[in-house]
């Protein structure tokens, strides 16, 4: 609870800030709000289930651990941005509000028991993404991105809704607790129709937040126009608390009719895995193949959530975590080196950019190899056990036949991922340093570190929760 | 047992990676080597010291929990190790190689710029690989599977950074994912049936179930897969010619003495499971029989050293896996073990050749060399005639045991393990004779340049080739007197299996006369084979026709010459050039086919993928509305 | 103030329960749909956000009708929060809207298709 009301405190003292003529001391008061936030986070650790805001708001270690693996990440993704020093057009103090406020959406979606929570929490984060989404004003890519995303994501917004509005129709509350008592004692009748169907669209409202096909469409090409800054905040954060309020609203209301949703979701997750991967093969663009390989990664939670046995809770949580690890990585060099490169005065996302990195700034190309190594799931990676984790909880479940598509699927991933370090290691490239500051270095080499010692020892994570 | 003693055996190699590998640019060439070598020493040392106490505390199984590791929900799964029979002669064979093959590769990569970095990886690939054998469970194993996978492909394109490399390597990492994915559904499905993945725990829980249980049985197919992938079974075994491009020390290392071998090990860590799917070790015995006729009929045409070496591989892993369909545990591991010493010093010793030409490796330049290169010559010889099966070394032993018993399984099996050993003696006294008999064949210049090797190349080949020769003495058959050390060792391993499946070890029902038989036809047909090599390529001195130049006049007086080779020519050698060549453009034509309609498939469905995302929004959100309808459509009206 | 005698007394929510509930589901449910429908065929960016709008509405619209013959309140409550966010997406959706007028001159999303592939 106290980083919701911190960071919304600190969020408007940000906008205050940004009256000083010193832009400088943006970065690190908002770094330092983060880290007050996360302190104020573990306040609360091992406190055991409380509730907040007239039982609105649960917060216990599951919501905690999100919680923290979203500052976390929000924490890296403010220190690589630099302040926004670099762009003279760029209005450093609303965009850290902005990003500060959508933290508090996503805090709420994490640790929602009510439905307005959760519409609020989904609300605020969206709002503020499609605002950052456009950011760059003058960039007609930038200004398409956010229409795409904001007319999209308005029309799920209003699946949601009347999701919502169904669910309380047949059940008369929106307290997840009710909804669950409701749905376990259900007769067949025009009720329980009235419930499957909001529950489908809610579903369908959440599904798209997190990317998953067929509702992935917006992603690729929000994706590729955002900022990337934003794009890392968005596949990092907005998933992160995506997952974790799909997977409280489906244990937390819908344990009793397993058997009608999870067929569902088993299929999206496979056809998500297929959009993710197979699309992913196509492209030219990094980050393109990016926001398809977080197409990608949305399918393999899916599984943990259409298992949603004991493992799956912990699943969800280490592989969020060792995904964002990953995932700012790779955007933090991709920012990095296509700032080098430019084609026309535009940073060079393509894979070509990377040619010859390893001569170039050896660091970079070992915190990208390690971070594609983690995202296709190699061992002695993070991103080994949080896939390992994943099939564990569908095998517990009996359900091997999708984790021979997903496995089956991660292999093709191994061909993407494994471009970009073909072109950094054995690729000529031209010969320019990059230099990257020192600050932004600690952040890269602490992820990676982490990635490695997760991928050694997921043991220590476990014994966190 | 310590366990601190215990843990040094894979850290030693780590931290020689470590060393080597962080430090390979300022480390001198000398202590580079020095390092990297005697890390694996010292742990060749721990493990033997492992193996003594092992034997004098009465043979007891043990797991040696090191940490807790990993727990999901109800799995748990500790990082220990498990000694037992099985680890440990792993182990033995892993470090002992291993010791060996570095210590000729001080003097093999002596004028390498990367010889820093080679230590540092085969340092890497020991440590994965004692993970892997030592491992109390199936993750573990699994890590360390990936790991020597890793390792295989860095030290392969070692020295092919531009050429083809991408090729080459896509083909190979295809195959061992698709063999990876095998083994990683068998441990899910492990989970999802026994709730662990200890070895004790899984073992334990099996035996109470029936025989031929669907689960089990697919349990077992799973990780027959993922053997398939790692030892070059059919239809998974391309890569490991391939591979060849790799220097030859690491030939001889890991795709030949250890990581091969690491499938023939899975199946006998797991010999409870298989013993209870009959059915599983049927298609197990199928697919290595067939592999191994096909590899070594194949072999019979290769020119290139490594690669007749690299088809060799191929088929005597497929002996391995024939032995362990008929239940013939032990044999196979005694196979793994013969395997080991033998083909290792032919790598060896083809490198030791390939040294000295000047990295020349097609054979029908080479010739006469036994004068040149003696000790070569003479190890070399005796890792052929062990690997042919001729009595009284290694390979004779081992691949008899394995015979006799697919002869009590299956006779049809039985014949093409016998056709499979004939080509076998063929192709390997083929080899020797064109390589180290006749004139030289080679240019002036490397003539000239003919040297032996140095003593560290040398020595680790006369300590492999006295292994190669009297190494089958530790499982002489009952037969001929001798009492089978390595059986009566390794029995303990199956105690749990016999008592699942009782009918599947009963004693040997071939009396002492028909074991005498088949031993002789084994034999016979090896001598066979190599008096014919002989005649054809020492007798005759025919070399093999160049790629594309017709047979001289001369060579076809001789041929003319006599009539039973005239005869011997259609009948015999021509029709099996025909087959073998058919059978090597059909395996490579298929196997190619399979990889790149794989390849294609992916594409063009990228492709139509591709063309979806069109960029109007209007498209996307209709696709989001058809999506919502028939989830609606399908979950309340259907 | 005296109660007119002339007209009975009757309480809001007795007036909305004389329809039965299930006109309210099929007219909500119809509202929705037409707004999906407007999404699907405009292609001018503010009407299809009216459409959008539209599908709120019709959502707020069932959530009144079930609060009522409920009799609970909370159903009211999330309206006003739906109308809130209605508002701040309305202020965000048309500066994101002038914003792209501004540069193309057009508020087709039909132009739009720069980011595809």
């Amino acid at each position: 609870m106290y980083p919701i009301v911190l960071l919304s405190f600190f969020g408007i003292v940000t906008l205050f800030l940004g009256f000083s003529k010193s832009k400088n001391i943006l970065l690190p008061a908002t770094l330092l709000f983060l880290i007050i936030a996360l302190a104020g986070n573990f306040l609360e650790w091992n406190k055991g289930p409380l509730l907040y805001f007239y039982d609105m708001l649960r917060v216990d270690n599951v919501t905690l651990a999100f919680n923290g693996i979203i500052l976390l990440s929000a924490f890296m993704i403010f220190a690589i941005s630099g302040g926004f020093q670099d762009n003279p057009d760029s209005e450093p103090a609303e965009y850290f509000g902005l990003m500060l406020f959508s933290l508090v959406g996503a805090l709420m979606m994490v640790g929602f028991q009510h439905l307005i929570m959760l519409f609020i929490g989904v609300e605020i984060l969206s709002v503020a993404m499609y605002v950052l989404t456009g950011s760059n004003k003058r960039n007609l890519r930038s200004n398409e991105a956010a229409l795409k995303y904001f007319l999209m994501g308005a029309f799920a917004t209003g699946f949601m809704l009347f999701g919502i509005t169904l669910l309380y129709g047949a059940t008369g509350s929106f307290k997840l607790e009710q909804i669950q008592g409701f749905a376990s004692n259900m007769q067949v009748g025009s009720e329980s129709y009235i419930l499957y169907a909001g529950l489908l669209l809610l579903l369908i409202g959440m599904l798209f937040k997190v990317s998953a096909a067929p509702f992935h469409f917006w992603t690729p090409d929000v994706y590729e126009g955002a900022p990337t800054i934003f794009t890392t905040f968005m596949s990092t954060v907005v998933k992160t608390a995506g997952f974790a309020a799909l997977f409280r609203l489906l244990s937390g209301s819908f344990t009793g009719v397993y058997g009608f949703w999870w067929i569902v979701i088993a299929a999206i997750a496979v056809l998500t895995l297929l959009v993710g991967n197979i699309g992913a093969t196509s492209q030219n663009s990094f980050k393109r193949m990016l926001a398809y390989s977080g197409i990608s990664h949305a399918g393999y939670l899916l599984i943990a959530l259409t298992a949603l046995s004991k493992p799956s809770q912990n699943a969800i949580i280490f592989y969020s975590l060792a995904y964002s690890l990953s995932t700012i990585c790779a955007f933090g060099v991709l920012m990095l080196v296509s700032k080098e490169k430019t084609i026309g005065g535009q940073p060079n996302e393509y894979y070509d950019a990377f040619n010859g990195l390893a001569k170039q700034n050896p660091l970079l190309a070992f915190v990208l190899t390690v971070s594609m190594l983690s995202l296709a799931g190699i061992p002695l990676t993070a991103g080994f056990w949080g896939k390992f984790f994943i099939f564990t909880s569908a095998a517990e479940r009996g359900i091997i036949w999708i984790t021979v598509i997903a496995v089956l699927m991660s292999t093709v991933g191994i061909y993407y991922y494994f471009r970009v370090i073909i072109s950094s290691y054995l690729k000529e490239g031209d010969l320019v340093k990059i230099r990257v500051a020192p600050f932004y270095k600690v952040i890269l080499v602490l992820a990676t570190f982490l990635t490695i010692l997760f991928g050694l020892a997921p043991g220590i994570f476990e014994g966190l929760i | 047992m310590s366990a601190s003693l215990l843990i040094l055996i894979p850290l030693l190699p780590l931290i020689g990676f470590l060393i080597n590998g962080i430090g390979f640019k300022t480390i001198p060439k000398g202590a580079v080597g020095i390092i990297g070598t005697l890390a694996v020493v010292a742990s060749f040392v721990i493990s033997v010291m492992t193996f003594n106490d092992f034997v004098a505390s009465g043979s007891q199984p043990l797991v040696v929990p090191l940490f807790e590791w990993i727990t999901v929900g109800d799995l748990r799964i500790p990082f220990s190790f498990q000694i037992d029979q099985l680890s440990l002669l792993m182990l033995m064979i892993i470090t002992g190689v291993g010791s060996l093959i570095h210590i000729y590769s001080i003097g093999y990569m002596h004028h390498d710029e990367g010889f820093g970095k080679f230590f540092a990886y085969l340092n890497l690939f020991l440590f994965f690989m004692l993970l892997l054998v030592l491992g109390s469970n199936y993750v573990i194993m699994f890590i360390g599977w990936e790991g020597v996978g890793l390792c295989s492909y860095l030290l392969i394109g070692f020295w092919n950074k531009n050429t083809n490399y991408n090729n080459t390597a896509r083909k190979a990492f295809i195959m061992n994912r698709v063999g990876d994915l095998g083994f990683l559904l068998g441990i899910f499905t492990i989970i999802a049936t026994f709730g662990s993945v200890e070895y004790t725990e899984v073992f334990a829980q099996a035996s109470s179930f029936s025989l031929e249980d669907p689960v089990i049985v697919t349990i077992c197919l799973f990780l027959f897969i993922g053997a398939m992938g790692k030892s070059a079974q059919i239809p998974l075994y391309t890569w490991l010619p391939d591979a060849m491009a790799g220097p030859t020390p690491v030939s001889a290392l890991i795709h030949a003495a250890t990581m091969v071998t690491a499938g023939i090990y899975m199946v006998i860590r797991s010999n409870v499971l298989y013993s209870l799917a009959p059915s599983a070790l049927e298609i197990v015995g199928i697919i290595g029989g067939l592999t191994a006729i096909f590899a070594a009929s194949i072999g019979l045409l290769q020119n290139d050293i490594k690669k007749v070496l690299a088809y060799s591989t191929v088929s005597q892993l497929g002996y391995m896996f024939m032995g362990l369909g008929a239940m013939a545990y032990s044999a196979s591991m005694f196979h793994v073990i013969t395997h080991a010493f033998f083909k290792a010093l032919l790598f060896l010793g083809a490198g030791s050749v390939i040294h000295a030409m000047s990295d020349e490796q097609d054979i029908r330049n080479m010739g006469g060399l036994r004068k040149k290169l003696p000790i070569t010559f003479i190890t070399f010889l005796i890792a052929t005639i062990a690997i042919a099966g001729i009595p009284p070394f290694a390979g004779f032993f081992s691949k008899d045991e394995i015979l006799a018993h697919v002869f009590e399984h299956n006779k049809l099996l039985w014949v093409i393990g016998v056709i499979g050993s004939l080509m076998t003696s063929f192709y390997m006294f083929r080899l020797l004779f064109l390589t180290f008999f006749g004139n030289f064949r080679g240019t002036h210049e490397q003539e000239h340049h003919l040297h032996e090797s140095p003593a560290s190349m040398t020595i680790p080949l006369v300590i492999l080739a006295v292994l190669s020769a009297v190494g089958g003495f530790i499982g002489v058959p009952e037969a001929l007197h001798g009492s089978h050390h390595l059986a009566e060792f390794m029995s303990p391993l199956y105690d749990a299996a016999r008592q699942a499946n009782p009918a599947g070890f009963e004693p040997t029902t071939l009396s002492h006369s028909e074991e005498y038989l088949l031993m002789g036809v084994s034999v016979a047909v090896a001598l066979i084979s190599a008096v014919v090599a002989y005649v054809m390529y020492v007798q005759k001195a025919s070399v093999p026709a160049p790629d594309s130049a017709e047979k001289s006049g001369l060579q076809r007086l001789v041929y003319n010459k006599y009539y039973v080779d005239e005869l011997y020519d259609n009948v015999f050698v021509k029709s099996t050039k025909t087959l073998s060549n058919i059978l090597y453009s059909f395996g490579e034509f298929f196997i190619d086919l399979f990889v790149n309609a794989a390849v294609r498939l992916t594409s063009f469905s990228a492709k139509m993928l591709r063309k979806t995302q069109t960029g109007s929004t209007g498209d996307y959100v209709f696709a989001m509305v058809l999506g919502i309808v028939a989830i609606l459509f399908w979950k309340l009206l259907l | 103030m005296i109660p007119n005698p002339n007209i009975p007394e009757v309480s809001i929510p007795s007036v909305i329960q004389n329809i039965p509930l299930q006109h309210y589901l099929i007219l909500s449910t119809l509202l929705f749909v037409i707004g999906i429908i407007g999404v699907l065929t405009r292609r001018n960016a503010i009407i299809i956000f009216m459409s959008v709008e539209l599908m709120l509405n019709a959502a707020n619209l069932l959530l009144i009708a079930f609060s009522s013959y409920r009799s609970d309140p909370s159903g009211q409550v999330f309206v006003f929060f739906i109308m809130a966010v209605a508002a701040a997406e309305v202020a965000v959706g048309l500066a994101i809207i002038v914003m792209i007028y501004r540069n193309t001159r057009n508020t087709d999303i039909g132009f739009l298709n720069k980011l595809k592939w």
